[in-house]
């Protein structure tokens, strides 16, 4: 089966991250022909008929998001774009916005149209340098080329676009800790509900969509609902997906597929196995905030039914592991992630995160017991209590693996496997 | 070749240049009052012209933007590419996530820590490298992967490491 290109169309293409190149392709050639002629409410009606789920890894709704938002009378309302891409083993994003800035900017153009927001905010994580720089060269040459503006390409519609740049923090993905930082304050999570639709930015309603998301919009108006849901494999699965393939992988990289291929597709076929020869030991899907998953497990489908092994699709980072791996090891390394990145704003996970990483530490040192591995789902449980996501799901690829691979923690804890010396951190 | 976030030798700055850098600050600050929310983009500012996110800056951003001096303190201890201190010009920042890992990120950290004799978080003896061990970069198909400050370094072994900043000191001399 070939990738379709549909969100990564342009990648690849020489000087694809220019607005030439992009109008070439055809590009903003949707966005004016909507802006002109198109009733905001027909535009999203077609993206909730074409089935677009928000591909940020939550899934929801794009068309019934809009709708929300737009069915809110307070003004004014904003569209954000979400390029804080933080999640281990994810870098779908980042191509989009070094090679093809223009193409998110388009579907974010539409976007605004929809629920008659006038100013957007593109934020994107400040260690992506060369994608900062692009998306600022872009936004540049949109408003001397009148695509951004007051009149934006040439129909009245008046939309403004400003970039902001994160500084080092995987919360401000998640989408409130994201309004607050773009807002010029610290990025803790605030309390939903009021969920963004009636209260994002400056606590107005906002449409905040994943990078990747902004860029199925366009496709769909040139191509028409019933061609997007075809792209996927069944009417839950509309589109295709953008999936990363990083850690143990002959080819690591990029791989748009349609939404719903298996994860031994995606490991066997397009990343072509392991490295020399090795068995594979289990994947997490996507990325550290999912549970890992064991070889026994390959057939699962890379959609939001991989729910049923207790783990998540979330971006589609899919980290492979081979045999040599030490899933507790593993999970230290996710442990060691959330501990840094928790913000410290609810003790759950502010407390909860260290906790598993001395426990982990202890155990790969050989110095665990079995009551430890008790404790491990104990502190999981009091996480399940955090104030927002991060620390909801921090926990799980920890408990998760103790769940499928307890003989190897076991073995660990009873001195059957060496200690290791945990490397610096 | 990657580009110093700002030029050595800081401490010899004299007072006038001090000055000049206050009214930089203020300057690049005059467009932010338009753009309300703008604070990390000011510290940013203040960043690039200082070095580091010195008190000085802090007050005169919290002044210009109308913000209380602790509110602006605040955003910058909370981001980790925000400096209350001196920096040297090249950070070099080693992600130390799980795809990386497996891919060897360790054996680079370390090369790049008996190279320069320092732990993670310290600053080599001649001033110009601090190392860090950071969360994932998003450039996990190349890894083990690395930032010379914001500037990407693919697949990177303990070899390119040392050669790296061989390459880096020729650079700076």
């Amino acid at each position: 089966m070939p990738e379709i290109r549909v969100v990564n169309r342009n990648i690849g293409k020489k000087d694809s991250h220019t607005l030439k190149v992009f109008r070439a392709e055809g590009g903003y050639e949707q966005a004016k022909r909507a802006l002109k002629s198109m009733d905001p409410e027909e535009l999203i009606g077609l993206m909730e008929e074409a089935g677009l789920k928000g591909r940020g890894g939550a899934f929801f709704p794009t068309g019934f998001k809009w709708k929300l938002v737009r069915g809110d009378p307070n003004t004014p309302r904003y569209v954000v774009a979400n390029g804080d891409e933080s999640e281990p083993g994810t870098f779908c994003n980042r191509y989009i916005l070094e090679e093809d800035p223009h193409n998110f900017i388009e579907g974010m153009i539409l976007a605004a149209y929809a629920v008659e927001a006038h100013t957007g905010y593109i934020y994107i994580r400040g260690e992506y340098g060369l994608a900062i720089e692009r998306v600022q060269e872009a936004l540049k040459v949109c408003y001397e080329e009148g695509v951004l503006g007051e009149n934006a390409l040439g129909t009245g519609f008046k939309v403004d676009l400003i970039l902001r740049r994160g500084a080092g923090a995987y919360i401000c993905g998640e989408e409130t800790a994201l309004f607050n930082s773009l807002e010029g304050k610290r990025g803790n999570p605030r309390f939903k509900p009021p969920f963004p639709t009636n209260s994002g930015v400056w606590r107005k309603p906002t449409v905040i969509n994943n990078i990747e998301t902004y860029c199925n919009i366009a496709p769909i108006l040139e191509n028409g609902a019933e061609w997007f849901q075809q792209l996927g494999d069944g009417e839950d699965n509309a589109g295709t997906k953008v999936y990363c393939l990083s850690g143990h992988i002959n080819k690591p990289g990029l791989y748009e597929l349609p939404l719903g291929v298996t994860a031994r597709e995606l490991i066997f076929e397009y990343g072509e196995g392991i490295p020399g020869g090795k068995a594979l030991k289990g994947f997490k899907p996507g990325g550290a905030s999912a549970g890992v998953l064991t070889a026994e497990e390959l057939d699962a489908k890379m959609d939001a039914s991989i729910g049923q092994y207790n783990t998540i699709l979330g971006t589609g980072g899919c980290i492979v592991m081979d045999e040599t791996v030490s899933i507790v090891d593993s999970a230290y390394r996710d442990a060691l992630f959330f501990e840094e990145e928790s913000c410290g704003f609810c003790i759950p996970c502010r407390e909860g995160t260290p906790n598993l990483v001395q426990i982990l530490e202890r155990i790969l040192h050989g110095q665990g017991t079995m009551a430890d591995l008790d404790l491990l789902e104990d502190i999981g449980e009091s996480m399940a209590g955090s104030f927002c996501g991060l620390g909801q799901f921090a926990y799980r690829p920890v408990v998760g693996a103790l769940r499928k691979y307890r003989e190897e923690f076991e073995a660990y804890v009873r001195g059957e496997i060496p200690a290791s010396i945990v490397g610096s951190q | 070749m990657a580009q110093p976030i700002h030029a050595p030798n800081q401490e010899n700055v004299g007072a006038d240049d001090a000055d000049s850098n206050v009214n930089r600050l203020r300057e690049q600050l005059q467009p932010l009052k338009e753009d309300p929310g703008s604070v990390m983009e000011a510290i940013y500012a203040a960043q690039e012209i200082f070095g580091f996110v010195t008190p000085e800056a802090i007050e005169v951003i919290a002044e210009e933007l109308g913000y209380p001096e602790a509110h602006v303190y605040g955003v910058v201890t909370f981001y980790t590419m925000f400096y209350t201190d001196d920096q040297p010009p090249y950070i070099l920042r080693v992600c130390r996530d799980l795809s990386c890992h497996l891919a060897g990120a360790e054996a680079v950290a370390g090369a790049i820590e008996k190279k320069l004799n320092i732990h993670p978080g310290e600053t080599s003896e001649d001033g110009l490298f601090k190392l860090e061990l950071v969360s994932c970069l998003g450039q996990c198909e190349k890894q083990p992967a690395m930032l010379v400050n914001l500037d990407s370094r693919a697949e990177m072994t303990a070899g390119k490491a040392v050669d790296l900043i061989n390459e880096l000191k020729t650079g700076t001399e």
